[in-house]
């Protein structure tokens, strides 16, 4: 276990017996929502987990590498924010699918604008934000949000 | 019945299985380089998986939301936006989770901009999703996005609130209603499946499909005033008392 792991462990792990001392039910019922939650998610972890290893061993880095090599950064990013948007996909599993694209060697530009769209624009969850707040802001929200993620996924090109 | 749901709801699992199983039978020397190659982000992701659970479950039943909430009609300018940047990081749940709080601050009075805030926030700003990615993509990259993502959030804010008015939106009163004939409806598309009002009064909900069903059809108005407690502790605010 690496170190932020364990530092995480260890500060859950304290926030944990706080807890239980403060206020014994209260904690048994947070933990029964921390149950109830793996339970809805873990078919999907576990599926996504097993699917990383199938595109690691049918499509080799190389592969990728050479292609994505001569294709345009500009037209990926686009490509991978049009995936992220459409996407519903909870974040917590898409943290260890893009790791792995971005460990064999995939530029991070494309990846982060998967990453950001995928929780800040919601095509499919378009007509709940319309009914809720309107069009005009749905509109404005997620398009705005959307260049925000390309010019996110540049900037982090840069510094990274 | 119950397996046309579980198919539905595992349906990566199934697939992936199934093409795990084929190559077991034609390739098994693939099927084990896969399983190989997966074993690396399974055992990172055991590791972390359930602490950030807890964590989550843990913020979501001691951070004071409510009073986060109550302190909006006030606060405005910077103490609001700093506020709704806080209400957003705390709470779990997808982006459309996001949907009926905010309606009600909506409601409430509070601003467009901090509306935009509270939702980008609460998509993308959580300190146990932040410990997953530096997990998995690096301290440095989670670190870099933060910020970035912290500083456009504002900019989406002050932008959006310059574009969209309230005139823009749909925001009716909900008519208060005492003496009618009352019962709780629940928004299944906003209910996040935690199970919590079912394990708090079991003889009113169940779950259905992963999501809450409300189940005592028989509602008086003593029983819904008792369910109260349970509306206000759901953590998506997917229940509510219909007219």
């Amino acid at each position: 276990m690496d170190i932020f792991t364990l530092l995480l462990w260890v500060v859950t792990g304290i926030a944990f017996i706080i807890s239980i001392v403060k206020d014994k039910k209260k904690t048994i019922n947070s933990m029964k929502m921390a149950r109830g939650m793996m339970k809805n998610m873990i078919g999907q972890i576990i599926g996504i987990l097993f699917l990383i290893g199938l595109i690691l061993t049918f499509i080799p880095p190389d592969i990728i590498k050479e292609y994505l090599g001569k294709s345009n950064t500009l037209l990926s990013t686009i490509v991978a924010a049009v995936v992220g948007s459409i996407t519903l996909i909870p974040a917590f599993v898409a943290f260890p699918l893009v790791g792995s694209f971005v460990d064999i060697g995939i530029s991070i530009v494309p990846a982060v604008a998967f990453l950001t769209t995928l929780t800040m624009v919601g095509v499919v969850t378009f007509s709940l934000e319309k009914q809720e707040f309107g069009i005009k802001f749905a509109l404005v929200r997620n398009s705005l949000s959307f260049v925000f993620a390309i010019f996110i996924s540049f900037v982090m090109g840069v510094i990274i | 019945m119950n397996a046309t749901k579980y198919i539905k709801r595992n349906k990566l699992l199934l697939i992936v299985g199934a093409v795990y199983l084929s190559l077991i039978v034609f390739k098994t020397d693939k099927a084990i380089l896969s399983f190989k190659n997966s074993s690396y982000y399974i055992i990172e992701m055991l590791q972390i998986m359930p602490v950030i659970f807890i964590l989550t479950s843990l913020i979501e039943a001691w951070v004071p939301r409510e009073v986060i909430m109550n302190s909006f009609g006030e606060s405005s300018g910077k103490k609001g936006a700093i506020l709704s940047f806080l209400l957003g990081s705390v709470s779990a749940g997808p982006i459309y989770a996001a949907f009926p709080v905010c309606k009600m601050l909506l409601k409430k009075g509070a601003r467009i901009s901090n509306i935009v805030i509270i939702l980008s926030a609460w998509a993308v700003v959580k300190v146990p999703m932040l410990a997953n990615e530096a997990k998995f993509l690096g301290p440095k990259f989670m670190a870099v996005r933060w910020v970035l993502t912290t500083i456009s959030i504002f900019i989406m804010a002050y932008l959006v609130s310059k574009i969209v008015k309230k005139e823009n939106m749909p925001i009716e009163d909900e008519k208060e209603n005492n003496n009618g004939i009352q019962s709780i409806s629940i928004k299944k598309q906003y209910c996040i499946g935690c199970g919590l009002c079912t394990k708090l009064s079991p003889e009113n909900f169940s779950m259905e499909n992963g999501k809450a069903n409300f189940i005592n059809k028989k509602t008086s108005l003593e029983a819904i005033k008792a369910i109260k407690p349970i509306i206000d502790k759901c953590p998506a605010k997917a229940i509510s008392i219909k007219c």
